[in-house]
């Protein structure tokens, strides 16, 4: 059991097929679940499932709706962006986490590693995402 | 023939931010905020990217400024609602943190 960080390949297909829309207000609803080291998340994870799903005090199953920033571009790289998300006053370890579509049938986008388990107690625990640009942003065609 | 990359690095390519019994302070949320508010790049050149740090570091303490201002100003909004909803003592609890 593993978490492998990637970009799930079934999300590469429905890129292609123009399923998920990242449209900020109008577009997909994308949510963040966090997950244990016990948990197998890679590539080839098509959909958001609760097995190994954190539990904890300040935690709810299916994770945080995230904030969707419209993709843009840079030179010849697109990008799209999520907002910073906070689990307040929660109590949780985690080791990984998966940014899943919940317009379109809870269909997985990426898998990721955070390196090792991050815990908070009554604390915040906050997933920040990179600075969004041609170099960095979380999802980018380049 | 054509090929796009939509890959990621297996690096963690996310931050992740804990407390432990507390929230975070303004210095800390400050920092994330200009850390997405901009970027400074690896290849500029040494006196603009030197310039860019300051002007983060500035920025960070400006953010800070002004989220300490919310706060004091959200613990007046929530002293005077306990106080509405008959709780004084807790409310001057509030107004001293």
């Amino acid at each position: 059991m593993a978490i492998t960080q990637a970009m799930c390949t079934s999300f590469k297909t429905q890129l292609l097929t123009g399923t998920h829309d990242f449209t900020n207000g109008t577009g997909d609803t994308f949510k963040v679940a966090l997950f244990t080291s016990s948990a197998t998340l890679d590539a080839t994870t098509t959909a958001y499932s609760t097995s190994n799903e954190v539990t904890g005090t300040g935690y709810t199953a299916g994770g945080n709706t995230l904030t969707n920033v419209t993709p843009t571009s840079s030179g010849t790289t697109a990008f799209t962006d999520f907002a910073d998300t906070t689990w307040s006053t929660a109590t949780i370890t985690a080791r990984g986490a998966l940014i899943y579509n919940s317009t379109e049938a809870d269909a997985a986008v990426v898998v990721l590693d955070f390196g090792s388990d991050k815990t908070s107690t009554a604390g915040d625990f906050t997933i920040q995402f990179p600075t969004a640009d041609a170099s960095n942003a979380i999802i980018r065609i380049a | 023939m054509f090929s796009v990359d939509v890959s990621v690095s297996a690096d963690p390519i996310v931050a992740i931010h804990t407390t432990d019994k507390r929230g975070f302070t303004p210095e800390e949320v400050a920092s994330r905020c200009v850390d997405k508010l901009m970027s400074v790049s690896e290849t500029a050149h040494p006196l603009i990217k030197e310039q860019a740090k300051a002007f983060k570091r500035d920025m960070e303490k400006v953010v800070a400024y002004y989220m300490r201002e919310a706060i004091s100003s959200d613990r007046t909004t929530v002293y005077n609602a306990l106080v509405d909803a008959g709780q004084p003592e807790l409310a001057d609890a509030v107004r001293r943190l």
